[in-house]
Parts: C-alpha cells; sequence; structure tokens
C-alpha cells in the first residue's frame, strides 16, 4: 500500500492533525483539505469561511516558508506557520505531496515507526559526518550538546518534533521539556494527531553545535593561557 | 531527448540547500513540480544536504522500488562523489539499499544540454545586443579544494567557443580563485559583457556575493525573494554596460537536464 494510501487510511480512523495542520475531509466537494489549525472552524464554514483558497498542492512550500512575523523558516518543525489559508485537495496523493512541503517525509517517517522500521541516527554519528566548516562540530563536548537540546530543541524554541536520537546509543539526552515532548504542538493525543519524529539531528542544530564547540575550545585556550 | 514514461519509478532530486537563505532550495522544488507535471514518474522529490528532509530521510518519501537520483549539481565534485553517495549508501551506478534499487546519474551541470541553456540565457538577459560586441562571461565559486569545481565551466567555455556563438569573448570566471570575477571589467574587451552565474540557485553566493565582487552592490544585501525591487539590467559600470543574469539553475528549462540525465543513464548502463 502506498504512502498516499496509509494516509487515507489514517484519516478514515481518526487522523486530523499533523503538527500546526489540520486535515480535513470531505470539505465542499473536495475529498481532502489542510489548513493552519486555528482555522478548522472557518474552513467548514460557506467559501471557506472567507479563508484565502489555494487549490492543489503546488502552494504548500510558499506557504510553509516563512512564518506568522515573515521570517524564513529554517527548520520545518516551527510552530509559526501563517494563519488565514485553505487548501482543497482532489486525492490523496496531492494531500500526501503537500504535507511533504509542509512537513518533510513526516507521513513516511511516523508510517515508518509504526512498522517498526524507521532507522534512528545518534547525533555523534551525524556530527561525525560533517565537512568542511562544520567539522568543528564534532568536537562539542556532551554537557555542551545536553545543554544545546535544552536551548535549541522543543516547542519553547519554535521546534515541535518529538526527538528520537541519542547523543550515542549509551548516553540519552538528558531529561527535559525538549526531551520529553511528544511532536504534537496542541493537546490532541495520538490518535488524532501524527506526531512531528525527529530520526536525526537537523542542520540548524548541528551549526549550533559548531559555535558551541568553537566556543569551548576558546574558552579551555583561554584558561590554558591564563595558567 | 525525450524520455519514456516510468510510471513504476520514483525520481530523487538531490540539492545543497541551506538554514540561511529561503531562495536556495527553490529551483529544485520548482524543476520537482516542472517533472511531476508531466506525469513521467511514479513520483518525484527532492533532499538536501542542509535542508529538511534530508538525504537520509528520502528513503522515508518513497514507495517505488525503483529510484532514479539526479544530483541538481553543478559540477562533479565532493558532494556528487562523496556526500551524497555515502548518505544514500551508493556503491556504485546501480545500488540496492534496502530493497529498492537505486540509480545514481551525473550530475546536471556537466549535461552537453547546459550550453544551449547558457546560450539561451545570455540572449535573455541582454535582448538585442550584439554578441560580437559582447563578452559572456560563466562565473562560479572556484577552489583550490577541488579541481572538478571549475572544469564544468571551462568545458562550458570550450563548448560555447566551437559551438560558434559570435560572442566576441568567451571567458569563465569565479570568486575564489584566479581569474577573479572582480576584475571582470578588465578581462572583456567589449563595451558589452553579459554574466552568466552557473548556479543553481540564487542564494548567497549569485546574489549576494558576486553582485558585491561587480561592483552592482556595495554591500550583501538581502535575499533575492526579500527583495522589493529585483535588479534592473543594464548596469553602466566601470566604463562598460554589464548584463547580470540570475543563476543558470534558475532556469525552468532545466528539468530537461534532470531527465537528459536519466535517459543518459539508462542508455549508457542499458536500463530500458
Amino acid at each position: 500500500m502506498t504512502t498516499a494510501l496509509k494516509l487515507r487510511e489514517l484519516l478514515r480512523n481518526g487522523i486530523h492533525r499533523i503538527g500546526e495542520l489540520e486535515l480535513l475531509s470531505d470539505v465542499y466537494g473536495f475529498p481532502y483539505a489542510i489548513c493552519h489549525m486555528a482555522d478548522a472552524e472557518l474552513a467548514t464554514e460557506p467559501a471557506f469561511g472567507g479563508l484565502e483558497v489555494h487549490e492543489g498542492p503546488n502552494d504548500a512550500r510558499d506557504l510553509s516558508t516563512y512564518g506568522v512575523d515573515g521570517t524564513y523558516r529554517f527548520t520545518k518543525g516551527q510552530v509559526n506557520l501563517k494563519r488565514g489559508w485553505v487548501m482543497p485537495l482532489e486525492t490523496e496523493e496531492d494531500l500526501r505531496i503537500a504535507l511533504d512541503q509542509f512537513y518533510p517525509a513526516c507521513v513516511g517517517l511516523f508510517l515508518a515507526q509504526q512498522g517498526g522500521t524507521l532507522e534512528i541516527e545518534m547525533l555523534r554519528d551525524k556530527l561525525n559526518r560533517q565537512t568542511g566548516m562544520y567539522r568543528f562540530a564534532r568536537s562539542i563536548s556532551d554537557a555542551g550538546a545536553q545543554k544545546l537540546v535544552q536551548e535549541v530543541c522543543g516547542p519553547a524554541h519554535q521546534c515541535a518534533k518529538k526527538i528520537l536520537w541519542k547523543l550515542d546509543p549509551t548516553t540519552p539526552l538528558d531529561d527535559s521539556e525538549a526531551s520529553r515532548f511528544n511532536g504534537i504542538p496542541s493537546d490532541l493525543t495520538e490518535a488524532e494527531s501524527i506526531p512531528l519524529l525527529c530520526r536525526e539531528a537537523c542542520n540548524h542544530f548541528v551549526a549550533e553545535c559548531r559555535k558551541a564547540a568553537k566556543a569551548e575550545f576558546e574558552a579551555k585556550a583561554a584558561t590554558e593561557k591564563q595558567a | 531527448m525525450s524520455i519514456a514514461p516510468k510510471p513504476n519509478s520514483a525520481l530523487l532530486i538531490v540539492g545543497h540547500g541551506s538554514t540561511e537563505n529561503p531562495d536556495s532550495s527553490t529551483p529544485y522544488f520548482d524543476h520537482a513540480d516542472e517533472i511531476r507535471r508531466r506525469n513521467l514518474f511514479a513520483e518525484v522529490h527532492c533532499c538536501f544536504w542542509k535542508e529538511e528532509p534530508s538525504m537520509r530521510e528520502a528513503f522515508y518519501l518513497i514507495d517505488a522500488e525503483e529510484v532514479y537520483v539526479v544530483p541538481d549539481f553543478i559540477s562533479e565534485g565532493y558532494f556528487t562523489q562523496d556526500v551524497i553517495p555515502r548518505e544514500l549508501n551508493l556503491t556504485g551506478p546501480t545500488t540496492i539499499v534496502r530493497g529498492k534499487t537505486f540509480h545514481y546519474c551525473l550530475p546536471v551541470g556537466v549535461h552537453r544540454s547546459m550550453t544551449d541553456l547558457i546560450l539561451k540565457r545570455a540572449k535573455d538577459v541582454a535582448p538585442g545586443v550584439d554578441p560580437a560586441t559582447t563578452t559572456l562571461i560563466i562565473t562560479g565559486h572556484g577552489t583550490g579544494l577541488n579541481q572538478n569545481s571549475t572544469k564544468a565551466i571551462r568545458d562550458q567555455v570550450d563548448l560555447i567557443i566551437a559551438a560558434g556563438a559570435g560572442y566576441a569573448a568567451v571567458l569563465d570566471a569565479y570568486m575564489e580563485e584566479p581569474p577573479f570575477i572582480a576584475e571582470w571589467d578588465q578581462m572583456s574587451p567589449t563595451p558589452n559583457v553579459v554574466i552568466v552565474p552557473f548556479f543553481i540557485s540564487d542564494g548567497l553566493h549569485s546574489f549576494q556575493d558576486i553582485p558585491v565582487l561587480l561592483g552592482i552592490e556595495t554591500e550583501v544585501g538581502a535575499a533575492a525573494s526579500q527583495r522589493e525591487v529585483f535588479r534592473q539590467n543594464p548596469h553602466s559600470l566601470r566604463g562598460k554596460t554589464l548584463f547580470y543574469s540570475s543563476a543558470i539553475g534558475t532556469e525552468r528549462l532545466l528539468a530537461d537536464v534532470i531527465l537528459d540525465q536519466v535517459s543518459d543513464f539508462d542508455q549508457l548502463h542499458q536500463n530500458q
């Protein structure tokens, strides 16, 4: 069964949310529609409640590139999607294409997790593959990486993904709001919402690791110089 | 070159991407949209090195058992020879990874049809300008780290000269190695100069860095999509008339080059 058909089954079984998106079924002649979760009631009113209509999946990337404050959404787990639009869709394949623009691969990641085939990538593996200017990121200390998770990840820092990775296979993340977060930026349960899954540290986190590693290096050098 | 539909295959377009510049990945998605519209593949996806979805996440996007991977990169080099094969677990032209068959095509930038795209872009940006009074400069990044990064551009210069397009001079120039693009006026023997950036996207280099080197801008500006007014050609600078085009990768016809690379892969490897 294709990802699109599995997605259809999920919706038939009660799923109606992923991230900040409400997934609507059978709306004014369209089998599917998506909108910001805060616009869910408006979208079911006549003429989609006056929401700006973007028919088909092609505008999904434009709608998700900039946040409500106009800034570039450099990670897709950010909880700052714009409101005021609705996207009617003709097929479950179009629904899948649209969702893969808003939340890249997140439907597939969830299905793989459900099927027991999702492979998780540890932070150290990810950092050790960095080259060029990001090579320095691999020298970050465990303590520095643990601190960064709490300063960069989680809904308090605009990322609504559930972190699945550890520092390495034997070093789990320290307990925090970020490490506990379930990937659902609303009060719904997993019976109603597909969680956003983070199977590998994102490039923003890698970039922050590089900065932190450099700061650690400079601090150590300054200490040694004083000694 | 036409391509036979592949209704049971996926096309995976691989790009660099950026967490800094919103325009960096736009051409890749445009190319994917264009190819998707033609209904040639069961699925068309993009993945990136520095943006979501990552190359390792791409596996979770794909349903098809057969996957054509086309690097939407401008040259053969570190990314196409090291990073992409490593990230996708590719060990040769065709690799079976977790039950799926991946075919690894050459990057778009080395395809022979890029020559026509460059000439089209040069003509579009300077309509009505006589090539006989014009120097055409193809510019790229350049780096001492990899000789291949400039080879694609030097090859294109040779091909354009051989094609007899009529330009008074056709030159290559780079940001970080000689001949330097900052010296465009000194290397150009004609009153008119057309510069085509050999990059995939109007990202940091082609839209923000090179205009400063050319003298169009005094400082690095905002990203292309965040400009209220797009730059206007021509520019009267350093005693010459300069026409500066957007990156070659933003050309919609680059979608055809992606398909050409799939066709070439099939022909080369008898994968019909």
